[in-house]
């Protein structure tokens, strides 16, 4: 099932893979346990002429190990995924000095990127907006300011295993660094209108030549 | 016969007493089912319609989507348009033109075709029929009394619920359509106007559900107080079949749970139409777009599980009954439904996780929601406990319990992935979630309902239900619906949005054309199946074999009252209770079951 | 109706009547109305700096005055229980006087809340004026509507009283109008706390 999966292409992808392998061996485990016993059980145990029902209440020892295992599982599960979950979304532990700092506004129905340009700063003369283009770096730091201008939208960009709602008149800081260069879609993952199908926006991931090349295009000095 | 008292007082009651505001359990309790089973169809109707425009977008919808000749000059062309012709006599053309232009359905009525179709099922369908009718109709009977508590409150509680309907119904047909922000009414899309041109059709969503929470308050004050205080003699609590508490932990999270959502529905209210800023934020003293999603799913999340709780406790009754064996483990059973329904307070973040909350609380979350897997596995593997050693018998009712087992299992896995806060960044908003939704409520709660259904229906109505039919409904049901649901988790692996209505606007998602394709085939197929289900119900009430008074051999008090269950249930005294609902198979026992109500060393059947 | 009462075994005795019971319940769904109400008030007091907002630094809410309502309301408790007492010791008059008394102390908070809010709203205060406003009024006319709705239960109970429907062994109707009383008139002190002086 898992072959289905966009390719990745961030760095911190690996770790939502990973678990999403995990999770799926676990789970397809328990599947296979759960439905090879009812099925073997419906066989075994189908009703036969003169055969009778053995009178069996329960057991405390096999309701105490299934309930221990699945505690286990869990919170064994539960404290391999912390570390990944804190990478990829808590602000404290974002990789510091990104190389590109961008913010990101959804409207109905098109993403607004701003750039602060040299200065780094937003809201100055020399910030450029672009919409529906996002420009970056392959291998690089990026920071996206996520907000919006309307309603909840959500910057998904699946072969980033990035997802992230968009609040009015909020930031949310994000961060992701592309392993590889090329274009990817930017779908809007948060019912946000009648436009919310096919509200679309693009990635597009440079090598450092190109976006160097970029950026001096758009801010000569 | 000893007739009574009781059973003779009331015969004399006109037809609107009887049938239409009749205050016997019984009644209302058929009266929320073929409710229920009404407004399936419109929901059901619904999902047929978004699935064709998510198969073949941009293509008029056949049999309902009027030619453009029609929308042009009126001329009448197909069969379509003739129904529309008839529907409609003038300006409403601009109805059709605005929401289905060509025949094709539009993005905005899209969105509020998925918003209705949830809306109705959970609200008007899954509720109304395991918690309002098997509640009503199972309750008095299973734990011997003859009533419920406040039999008008019952009889208020339906008719709340019939008038949510109608204004829900109205909402399709006033201008801006009906709400459109999923049924899920996200704020701020749902709370201002502005942003998707919905005017009324949002504030009748809102009413309807306010009057619905009504209907459901009245109805779990009316099962919390007749299961504390009308058991017959003998009926201690642990004694009680696994369905009754199951409905009465529901009846507590009914309770509970909905004069929250009240609460938010109101706030929602406000903001639409007495110009408070609750929802959105604003510069100055705004409100806070995360507050509707924090109450919703504070009442949301206890919401599901008031799904699935009844249908865990059917499964509990109909998995025993067939296996003729006691339930495996029928405390853990009782405090595994406990545990659930107490955990289901505090998980609700977990469909917030890329909301923006602070990301330690998403780990809180997940820790608790993947702790509900605990209970969920002792009553997977009780069930399955039950029937091992058992003597199996495959009627219609335990093929829908066998399927309820084995795919809730399939739900509940599913649920570990969104539970886990990395995987479901990458999930969240996608198919993978609808797989999970699909597998839950149809897998769970609707396979119950078919076995409940077909269980009862002999003590409901006297007759059987026609069991050829009912085996090709479950076969045809059970394959449609996997082909229907299951690829969805593929489509969910590959990052298909939900709530889209064009898939095939984007790149990354052109490879899954065919497989849209399949599923709404399939959707089409189950659509049929149920169409058999419901043809075999009416039918079989007028038609059906008449059905002795305990068919399927089963221990519960509702098998002991005389069918057709008369006025008062019981016949002379109501029944007293000498052991619990599971004594299938005792050793040194001649026959296979032993009825509560059988005083001890008496080794009569059944008899009256 | 049918009464189930016949049926039973002497050892299976009830712990209520199901109407108590019943009115219990339904506190319990109150309950979480006001949770639900209360936590967006919490909300909105978190997430904003400075409270009230500064477009509203200069509403003064009137706490003393609430203040002596809130005191008349947690009276009207007390008259309410002791019309409970009067009537479940078979004092039919005591209940009548008690019971008007505890009517026009509701009436008489209401009036006060009226003429207060009447005054905010002439101050500029007003249910648009951002949340603030908004939630002020919603949560307090929340439970307002519940008082008046406690009023008018509590006449017709005074109506029912004075045509001698209640004695000492049947008086549930006054008990159960008490308890939802009772739990509106708790419920009163934590609005205020909250709303009023925190
Ligand atoms: C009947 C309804 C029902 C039920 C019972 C459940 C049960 C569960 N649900 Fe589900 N859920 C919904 C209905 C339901 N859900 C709906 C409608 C939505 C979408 C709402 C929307 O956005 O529109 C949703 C969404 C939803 C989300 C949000 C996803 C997102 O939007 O990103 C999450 C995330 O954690 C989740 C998790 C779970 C979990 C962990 C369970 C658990 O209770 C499952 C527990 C069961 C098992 C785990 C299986 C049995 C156990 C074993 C066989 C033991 C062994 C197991 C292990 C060792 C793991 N659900
Ligand atoms: C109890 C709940 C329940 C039930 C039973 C169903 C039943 C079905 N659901 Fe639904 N669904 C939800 C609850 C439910 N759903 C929820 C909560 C959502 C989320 C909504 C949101 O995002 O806000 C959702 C969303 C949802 C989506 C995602 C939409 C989107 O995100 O864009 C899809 C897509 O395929 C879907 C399909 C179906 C189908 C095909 C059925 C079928 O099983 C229906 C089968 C029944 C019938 C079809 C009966 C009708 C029969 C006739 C009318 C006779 C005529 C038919 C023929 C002649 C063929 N549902
Ligand atoms: Cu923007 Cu969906
Ligand atoms: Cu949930």
């Amino acid at each position: 099932m898992l072959q289905w999966l966009p390719e990745n292409v961030s760095t911190f992808g690996q770790s939502v893979d990973t678990l999403f392998y995990i999770i799926y061996y676990i789970t397809l485990v328990v599947f296979i346990l759960v439905m090879g016993t009812l099925i073997t059980f419906l066989i075994k145990y189908r009703h036969r002429e003169g055969q009778k029902a053995s009178y069996i209440e329960g057991s405390t020892t096999l309701e105490i190990v299934w309930t221990a295992a699945t505690t286990v599982i869990v919170f064994g599960l539960a404290m391999l995924s912390y570390p990944h979950w804190n990478k990829i979304k808590s602000p404290n532990e974002f990789p510091e000095n990104p190389e590109v700092l961008v913010q990101v506004s959804g409207k109905q129905f098109n993403w607004d990127m701003t750039y602060p340009g040299p200065d780094n700063e937003f809201g100055t003369a020399d910030d450029l907006e672009l919409e529906n283009q996002l420009h970056v770096p392959v291998n690089a730091v990026v920071h996206i300011r996520l907000t919006s201008v309307d309603v909840i939208h959500s910057f998904f960009v699946p072969q980033l295993r990035l997802k992230q709602d968009a609040l009015p008149n909020r930031f949310i800081n994000v961060w992701f660094e592309a392993t590889k260069a090329g274009r990817y879609e930017i779908p809007c993952a948060e019912l946000c209108g009648f436009g919310h199908s096919g509200m679309l926006g693009y990635l597009n991931v440079h090598s450092q030549a190109d976006y160097d090349a970029w950026v001096k295009e758009r801010w000569p000095q | 016969m000893h007739d009574n008292e009781h059973a003779s007082h009331h015969h004399e009651e006109s037809f609107i007493r009887k049938y239409i505001f009749s205050l016997d359990h019984k009644t209302i309790g058929k009266q929320f089912l073929i409710y229920g089973l009404i407004m399936f169809f419109v929901g059901g109707g619904l999902a047929l319609m978004f699935r064709w425009q998510l198969a073949y977008p941009e293509r008029p919808v056949p049999i309902i989507g009027a030619s453009p000749q029609y929308l042009e000059d009126g001329e009448v062309v197909t069969g379509a348009d003739k129904m529309w012709e008839r529907i409609y006599e003038s300006e409403e053309e601009e109805w059709l033109e605005a929401n289905m232009p060509n025949g094709v359905i539009e993005p905005a009525f899209y969105n509020m075709l998925f918003t209705m179709h949830a809306t109705i099922m959970v609200f008007f369908v899954v509720v109304p029929i395991l918690v309002g009718a098997f509640g009503n109709f199972l309750i008095p009977l299973m734990i011997g009394t003859r009533d419920m508590a406040f039999p008008i409150l019952n009889m208020l509680s339906f008719w709340l619920a019939v008038l949510a309907a109608i204004i829900m119904a109205i909402g399709f047909f006033v201008p801006g359509g009906h709400a459109a922000a999923g049924w899920t009414g996200y704020a701020p899309l749902s709370s201002d106007p502005q942003w998707t041109g919905v005017e009324w059709g949002q504030n009748l969503w809102a009413i309807s559900l306010l009057i619905q929470g009504f209907s459901s308050l009245v109805g779990s004050i009316n099962y919390i107080t007749t299961i504390i205080n009308m058991r017959a003699p003998g009926m201690t609590l642990f004694r009680m079949p696994l369905v009754i508490w199951s409905l009465f932990i529901v009846a507590i999270l009914l309770l509970l749970a909905f004069p929250v959502l009240s609460s938010a529905l109101a706030l929602l209210i406000f903001d639409r139409l007495a110009g408070t800023t609750f929802f959105t934020a604003t510069a100055e003293g705004g409100g806070d777009p995360l507050l509707w999603q924090h109450l919703f799913w504070f009442f949301g999340h206890p919401e599901v599980y008031i799904l699935i709780l009844p249908g865990m406790g059917i499964a509990s009754e109909l998995v025993p009954v067939f296996s003729r064996k006691p339930i495996f483990g029928y405390r853990s059973m009782v405090y595994a439904m406990i545990a659930i329904a107490f955990l289901g307070w505090i998980v609700w973040g977990h469909h917030m996780f890329q909301s923006g909350m602070q990301p330690v609380l998403g780990s809180a979350f997940m820790t608790t929601t993947m702790l509900i897997a605990v209970p969920s596995a002792i009553k997977t593997f009780n069930w399955l406990g039950t029937m091992f050693k058992g003597s199996i018998r495959f009627t219609s009712p335990m093929l829908h319990a066998i399927a309820f087992v084995s795919m809730f299992v399939i739900g509940g896995l599913s649920g570990i992935y969104m539970a886990n806060t990395p995987v479901d960044i990458f999930i969240h908003d996608t198919y993978y979630i609808v797989a999970h939704i699909h597998y839950v409520v149809f897998g769970g709660s609707l396979f119950a309902i078919f076995g409940g259904i077909i269980f009862w229906f002999p003590k409901m109505y006297g007759r059987y239900m026609n069991d050829v039919l009912n085996k090709i409904h479950f076969w045809l049901t059970f394959v449609a619906f996997n082909c229907t649901f299951f690829p969805m988790h593929i489509l969910g692996v590959g990052g298909h949005m939900r709530r889209i209505s064009n898939p095939m606007q984007y790149e990354f998602l052109q490879g899954f054309e065919g497989m849209n394709i399949f599923i709404t085939m399939s959707a089409f197929t189950l659509g049929a199946a149920q169409l058999i289900l419901v043809f075999n119900f009416f039918w079989s009430m007028s038609r059906g074999k008449v059905a002795e008074k305990n068919p399927w051999h089963v221990n519960t008090l509702e098998w002991e009252a005389p069918t057709p269950v008369p006025h008062g249930n019981f016949v002379g005294q109501v029944p007293t209770v000498y052991r619990g609902p599971y004594e299938y198979s005792v050793p040194g026992e001649e026959s296979d079951w032993i009825p509560q109500a059988q005083p001890e060393h008496a080794h009569a059947t059944g008899g009256d | 109706m049918l009464r189930d009462t016949p049926d039973r075994l002497p050892q299976d005795v009830r712990p209520m009547s199901n109407a108590r019971l019943g009115i219990l319940v339904l506190l319990g769904a109150e309950m979480m109305l006001f949770s639900g109400l209360i936590g967006a008030f919490l909300v909105f007091r978190m997430g904003n700096v400075t409270w009230p907002p500064p477009s509203h630094i200069d509403i003064q809410l009137p706490r003393a005055v609430t203040g002596i309502n809130t005191a008349l309301l947690l009276l009207s408790g007390y008259t309410m229980f002791q019309a409970l007492r009067a009537i479940q010791k078979d004092r039919v008059k005591q209940l009548r006087n008690w019971l008007l008394l505890t009517g026009a102390l509701g009436v008489l908070f209401l009036g006060v809340q009226g003429s207060e809010w009447a005054q905010l709203i002439r101050s500029g205060m007003t249910l648009q004026s951002g949340v603030y406003g908004g939630i002020f009024y919603v949560l307090l006319g929340c439970h307002a509507v519940h008082v008046i709705g406690a009023v008018i239960w509590l006449f017709i109970v005074l109506g029912m009283a004075v045509s001698g429907r209640f004695a000492a062994s049947r008086h549930i109707g006054v008990e159960t109008c008490a308890i939802y009383w009772i739990f509106v008139v708790a419920l009163w002190p934590i609005l205020y706390v909250l709303v009023y002086l925190a």
